[in-house]
């Protein structure tokens, strides 16, 4: 089993192919300095020959025969496998070869022969020069191509001799390193393992080395990390929602007990079964807002995305929720600088809602005779829009917390609401890539008052005319 | 969307029962369920839901109500009972086995059958209520509903407000002229302000009709989310303020667990 993963690690797959190409590489060596090689021997035995022939012609036809008969049994048949006489009728007179080669033309160039056109004097095919020498004769030289031959059989062997220890060293050094990498994987192995059984502390082993593998199990562990702190937030979320759904829902029990108990009455009855009812319907109201965060979440739809002019935004929204203003004796106005009128890019049913629930908010949190202004402008290519109020404020301490779901300060457990109207602004402005900043409006007054800062990256802008 | 409700309106008395919420009547004893004036008999409204349960609840809740309903379970023989037989107003399930709701709207379309159809959904998505008006449907409701929203939306598609191009409305002792932008109470002018014009423009196009607060946020300020505070009873009162003689009775008349009504003789 762990042998048979050895060699299918990717470390050991490349070692077979640094062996196939070495292997390629050799035999490629062995073919060009074979084919060079050989041409030389080619080249030097065709000068052998001729510088032989033209020697040999000065000789008189006694000295001739004489010499023919001596290389036909001396050393230097080595050098010269071929000697022969023949008359001018092409008859043989003396020497190795008894007939005269078909194929062979008496003009002193160097000529291929092969061993059928000898008629069985040679075995092998070669390399003829026949001339003219005085006597009327002709004298035939030749030289086989066992230089060629033997010179192939040495390259042969010395590639072998060289690849084979090559191959093996490379193919021990590929088995060393997959086992080195094998042991890292397996261990990764085991890490992922635990982790998958719920361990999820555990992280990747970090090695000392800073390869490829180290840094792919760098970012899986940046994952978990990201995972982890997620999935803390999800089970707070959970713990959130169980003890937010909880408290109505305890509330409507304890209240249908004691009616149980209790008087009999229309009316008493009545008032039981409406207070229930608005119990049940905050419980109700929770459910739908979160899954109404969760749609916007993850539904990522920017379908309804258009031009939004953020002052008729305001105004629109003024116009909704200045009776409810009049009613608590709060000044709800807009106020905008010299700004062109701003446009951005969003969904505007989306946008109302978040303007919706800030401007609620500011209005619940705003005692009597406070101020709740909108204002709209345009800084540094972006565009802001803040919703400021003179109410209660939020502690600096708390403001980056009151986006999660479920936060309520403390100071606002009495005033009713699902707790999630924040959480489902920053996923709104999330789908707009707008940033939420929660500031305070001022620094004298006995109450801080609380702005919240909506900015608009400058890609979200439309400018004029676009 | 618009039934995402982050803080029911405290007088909306509902239970939940399996996705619907139904007004039990023994709340309410002193005031019937129907709200507006009895439907006429042959009132026909077609229902094509596969879910049963809910199927059941809302047949239950309307014949009560004095329709007729008849229901259906699967697209394909919904479209066939729509193109074979005359209904004042249908309620087709956007999920439905074998032809979807929204195809089904279209081949209705397609071959000339008009009648108003209130689209019902699981999904509430900005998007899919546009597809879903896209494809013909004339109201969008999102599960789960309020039996009276579904009621007074089915009201609403049946009794199609007086669009005419006539520039007075009159609604009881009320004449609003379209035109000069004024209102007269029994000839006395009253001051409104656009918004408040607006509103009672609607309400005035649809007397004696329950609108709940879903259909005036969508109708009247084009919102399609349920604000945090009560808004629409503030800016009712508002009105009321304005319209109401003091010593005669309201107007524009709560009903209780649905929404409002300008009641005129």
């Amino acid at each position: 089993m762990f042998r048979n993963e050895l060699f299918r690690t990717a470390t050991f797959r490349l070692t077979l192919a640094v062996v196939a190409a070495m292997i390629g590489s050799a035999a490629l060596q062995f073919f060009f300095g074979y084919s060079q090689a050989s041409v030389f021997e080619a080249r030097r035995s065709d000068m052998l020959l001729l510088r032989e022939a033209s020697i040999l012609q000065r000789e008189t036809p006694q000295e001739l025969e004489q010499q023919v008969r001596d290389r036909a049994t001396d050393d230097l048949r080595i050098l010269l496998n071929v000697t022969t006489l023949f008359d001018s009728q092409q008859h043989y007179i003396v020497g190795d070869l008894h007939n005269w080669p078909a194929d062979l033309v008496a003009d002193g160039h160097v000529h291929v022969i092969t061993p059928e056109a000898t008629g069985g004097g040679s075995s092998t095919v070669l390399r003829m020069v026949a001339v003219k020498v005085p006597g009327e004769r002709y004298l035939v030289l030749g030289r086989s191509r066992h230089m060629r031959t033997e010179l192939r059989l040495m390259m042969r062997h010395s590639m072998l001799v060289s690849i084979v220890p090559t191959v093996l060293f490379a193919l021990m050094t590929g088995i060393v390193l997959s086992h080195r990498a094998l042991s890292r994987v397996k261990d990764m192995h085991e890490a992922i393992d635990r982790i998958m059984e719920g361990d999820l502390h555990e992280r990747l082993p970090a090695g000392k080395q800073n390869d490829d593998l180290q840094r792919l199990a760098g970012s899986v562990n940046r994952m978990l990390d990201r995972l982890e702190q997620l999935l803390d937030e999800i089970r707070d979320v959970g713990n959130d929602i169980a003890h937010d759904l909880r408290t109505p829902l305890a509330r409507v029990r304890a209240r249908l007990d004691r009616a149980l108990n209790a008087d009999h009455s229309a009316e008493a009855l009545r008032n039981v079964i409406s207070h229930t009812i608005d119990d049940l319907d905050q419980s109700f109201a929770i459910i739908t807002a979160l899954l109404r965060i969760g749609e916007i979440e993850n539904g990522r739809r920017r379908a309804g995305f258009g031009t939004v002019d953020l002052e008729s935004l305001v105004a629109d929204i003024i116009d909704l929720y200045e009776p409810i203003a009049e009613t608590k004796g709060i000044a709800l106005s807009h106020v905008t600088g010299d700004d062109p009128p701003i446009h951005v890019l969003g969904d505007r049913d989306l946008l109302i809602e978040v303007l919706a629930n800030l401007v609620d908010n500011a209005i619940k949190f705003t005692p009597e005779g406070g101020r709740v202004e909108i204002r709209t402008r345009m800084n540094d290519g972006c565009a802001m829009l803040q919703i400021a109020d003179t109410g209660i404020g939020i502690p600096a301490g708390e403001r980056r917390a009151v986006t999660g779901r479920f936060y309520r300060s403390d100071k606002s457990r009495h005033i009713p609401g699902s707790g999630l109207g924040l959480s489902l602004v920053s996923a709104i402005l999330a789908l707009h890539h707008a940033r939420l900043d929660i500031l305070q409006s001022r620094v004298h007054d006995s109450l801080p008052g609380a702005t919240m800062n909506i900015v608009f990256p400058p890609s979200g802008v439309v400018q004029p005319g676009n | 969307m618009a039934e995402n409700d982050f803080n029911w309106p405290v007088s909306a008395q509902h239970c939940i029962k399996e996705g619907i919420m139904t007004m039990p009547s023994e709340i309410n004893p002193s005031q019937p369920a129907p709200l507006a004036p009895q439907p006429v008999a042959a009132t026909r409204i077609l229902l094509i839901e596969d879910d049963s349960k809910i199927a059941q609840e809302v047949v239950e809740e309307l014949e009560s109500r004095g329709f007729h309903v008849q229901h259906e379970e699967s697209g394909a023989a919904g479209l066939s009972m729509g193109l074979n037989a005359h209904f004042d107003v249908m309620v087709v399930d956007r999920m439905l086995p074998e032809l979807d709701g929204l195809t089904l709207i279209e081949t209705l379309r397609e071959r000339k059958v008009h009648v108003p159809v209130l689209v019902l959904s699981a999904l509430s998505a900005v998007d899919d209520r546009v597809s879903g008006l896209k494809a013909g449907g004339d109201d969008y409701l999102t599960k789960p509903f309020a039996m009276e929203e579904l009621a007074a939306r089915l009201e609403a598609l049946l009794r199609r407000p007086d669009n005419s191009r006539q520039t007075m409305l009159r609604a009881g002792p009320l004449e609003m002229d379209l035109i000069e932008r004024t209102v007269t109470r029994a000839g006395v002018p009253i001051d409104l302000l656009p918004r408040e014009f607006r509103l009672l423009e609607y309400l005035m196009r649809r007397p004696n009709q329950v609108l709940t607060r879903n259909m005036l946020l969508e109708d009247v300020w084009n919102y399609r989310f349920i604000p945090q505070t009560n808004l629409v009873d503030v800016h009712i009162g508002k009105l009321r303020r304005k319209i109401d003689e003091s010593g005669k009775p309201a107007l524009i008349q709560s009903i209780r667990g649905a929404g409002f009504m300008l009641r005129v003789p």
